[in-house]
């Protein structure tokens, strides 16, 4: 991080004057400066595009929106889920319909669980979070509790970063045994340049099973990050599903860390940039304990002048044995002057392991489009298809329907393709 | 209905048909055998349009047209189909998906409207029964996770929805079960009438028991080495292909 960028960050986190008693916050920031941001030099970084910083405001916006949102500039409501939504990271009551679920609390986050101090210099963008959100979604689902359509929470941008940061702040605790299912929206309204600062933290207990769905669909000037931390214990189950469609540059950093024996996580990421946007998701799962196992599949399409890149990366411990872990990660270029960058990396520290990886980038398969033209499909319409069945593989995993359909019309739209594919949407 | 002439191919260096000659009337069945590497599969693969495939001499008419001038789907439109030796996986896109699309190609080359969406079920479905597969195979991807005896019937099934004027069978016999062969022999003789072809590239005879042929002819290093009726494919399974690539040379 610069000397610049420091100060203006210390600056704008003198402004907000959080109590001195805010010491969760105090201590954030101190472990900012001590550490610094990523930088484009670090390795893990070097695909996001960093400099949009340079021009934030990281104060939270001074005052509440000028155009209030209402509803119908929401995203369509998913059925049995309860609606909580966020305009630029602060709680609004009037736009949400809180949960009647037995065992499933949900509160507003003001002080929230400290993510500690020895924190991954990965994930120091979460200390940003900590340092400036005021509030933020706490989560907790009890023990037993089954709640399968639960929680919707929608995170609004509304500010141009000049103005003000957002930033989205989750913590997500499922009980022994619960099974829950939680979306996390992120949208813009007006065409601002907002800047978002997303930290999310999961932790799943014994025996949960946890299905987690997020959509980035930010403006297509926003800049936005976003840190994800999740925590398994024994022979919990976690289920990630993300869809990266909007924002001008996106970066997201997940690590989960599969701490309890037989504990399972699944990542399934899907990603279309076109345009000028740049998508960065570096995804790092640590197998601490024995027999766990990981499945990870990315499919990216980057198009126009787009840069689309996901960096897979898995750790197995020492006595992480039995590891199982299966990473498929596919990337397609879908202009000339985009970009695609897929990188599966495994770092393995222990015997007895099972870990498959597959990794490509590259053009549409030859030898599906020659069989789709041999049944008499024009080109044009093959090569759509074989675009769409790409993200299917992924998109096909989203359990709730009404979800999957939503953003398949995104990505369809995304693709420009939304016409011409009605008929499979 | 097909008229090959001194075909020649090359497939990078390699040349794998040296001047193939043959003629296939309308209404005919005709089995091409060979042993392995005398060019049967290559030869399918340059009439359904497969890149990477140079013809460096010779002609193939379809109809008076040339053939090798059409891109594959213009083939498809005109009415020739290829039943693929291993049919590919396409996860992501279902089956009646391509179905649809495919006949609806089809249809619109020949001036007709796009299939009704009734009528296009009840026809998928009469055909599926005919090929003995479940109904759960139409939401699926296309030939995803199935078996290589489900991927065959599911070319078949294909080729009776399309009804091509000329089908091309690369080794759809290869990998099937005796139960299965004769649910795929039974769909190819119910295509065959007299305005159709069929050429049944085939590495064995035991499906010429099921779907008999007009007319047999062994391929011996790129050329037709011999040709006959169906007692010559009775005598490759006695005595070998040895014979005939010891009487080609």
């Amino acid at each position: 991080m610069s000397a610049a960028l420091a100060t203006r960050i210390a600056e704008d986190f003198a402004a907000t004057a959080p109590v001195p008693a805010d010491l969760q916050r105090h201590r954030a920031m101190q472990a900012l400066t001590e550490g610094g941001l990523p930088t484009s030099r670090d390795e893990n970084w070097k695909y996001v595009n960093l400099r949009p910083l340079e021009k934030v405001r990281f104060a939270p916006p001074p005052v509440a929106p000028q155009s209030p949102v209402t509803a119908q500039d929401l995203p369509a409501p998913v059925a049995q889920y309860a609606r909580y939504t966020f305009i630029d990271g602060v709680f609004a009551p009037a736009l949400s319909a809180p949960t009647k679920h037995a065992g499933v609390l949900v509160k507003s986050m003001h002080a929230a669980a400290a993510n500690g101090a020895a924190i991954s210099p990965d994930l120091r963008f979460a200390l940003l979070n900590e340092a400036f959100a005021t509030d933020g979604a706490q989560i907790l689902v009890e023990p037993g509790t089954d709640c399968q359509s639960c929680i919707e929470l929608v995170f609004v941008a509304t500010t141009d970063a000049k103005v003000g940061a957002s930033y989205p702040r989750v913590s997500f605790q499922v009980g022994a045994g619960a099974r829950v299912g939680l979306i996390e929206r992120h949208v813009s309204i007006g065409s601002d340049a907002n800047f978002i600062n997303c930290a999310v933290d999961v932790s799943v207990a014994r025996d949960a099973s946890a299905q987690h769905y997020r959509v980035q669909q930010t403006g297509a000037r926003a800049i936005w990050f976003d840190t994800l931390t999740a925590r398994l214990a024994e022979n919990a189950r976690y289920q990630l599903h993300s869809a990266s469609l909007g924002a001008l540059s996106a970066r997201s950093t997940v690590h989960v860390q599969l701490a309890g024996e037989r504990s399972e996580v699944g990542l399934f990421n899907v990603s279309v940039g076109g345009k000028n946007q740049v998508h960065d998701t570096f995804a790092l799962v640590e197998h601490i304990a024995a027999n766990a196992r990981t499945e990870q599949s990315f499919r990216g399409i980057s198009g126009g002048r787009a840069r689309v890149a996901f960096n897979g990366k898995i750790i197995v411990r020492k006595g992480a044995h039995g590891t199982d872990s299966r990473q498929s990660l596919r990337g397609l270029l879908a202009g000339t002057d985009a970009e695609i960058d897929v990188r599966p990396q495994l770092e393995i520290y222990t015997d007895d392991v099972r870990c498959n990886h597959g990794a490509t980038a590259g053009k549409l398969d030859d030898n599906m489009l020659f069989y789709m033209l041999s049944r008499g499909l024009d080109r044009e319409t093959a090569q759509r298809l074989l675009k769409w069945a790409f993200l299917e593989d992924v998109v096909a995993k989203i359990e709730v329907p009404e979800l999957r359909r939503q953003i398949e019309q995104s990505l369809a739209g995304q693709l420009n393709e939304a016409a011409a594919l009605k008929e499979l949407l | 209905m097909l008229k090959i002439e001194n075909l020649h191919v090359a497939v990078g260096d390699n040349k794998v048909l040296n001047g193939l000659s043959l003629e296939i009337p309308t209404g005919e069945v005709h089995a091409i055998m060979g042993p392995n590497g005398s060019g049967k599969s290559t030869l399918a693969h340059v009439l359904a349009g497969r890149p990477g495939y140079e013809v460096t001499a010779g002609s193939v008419t379809f109809d008076g047209r040339d053939l090798l001038a059409l891109e594959p789907e213009e083939r498809a439109h005109e009415g020739v189909f290829l039943g693929f030796q291993y049919p590919v996986e396409i996860p992501g896109v279902n089956n009646v998906y391509l179905l649809k699309a495919a006949m609806n190609a089809v249809r619109k080359h020949r001036g007709l409207p796009e299939v009704d969406a009734f009528e296009f079920l009840g026809l998928v479905r009469e055909k599926m029964k005919l090929m003995r597969m479940d109904e759960s195979f139409l939401s699926r991807g296309v030939n995803e996770g199935f078996s290589g005896g489900e991927k065959k019937r599911n070319e078949i099934l294909q080729m009776l929805i399309l009804e091509p004027r000329l089908a091309v069978l690369d080794e759809t016999d290869s990998g099937l079960d005796i139960d299965a062969l004769k649910v795929v022999a039974n769909g190819v003789n119910t295509l065959r009438s007299p305005e159709r072809s069929v050429v049944l590239v085939t590495h064995y005879q035991r499906l010429l028991d099921h779907v008999v042929p007009d007319h047999v002819h062994v391929l011996v290093r790129g050329k037709i080495a011999r040709s006959g009726d169906r007692t010559l494919a009775l005598e490759l399974e006695k005595r070998g292909y040895d014979w005939v690539t010891e009487e080609a040379a």
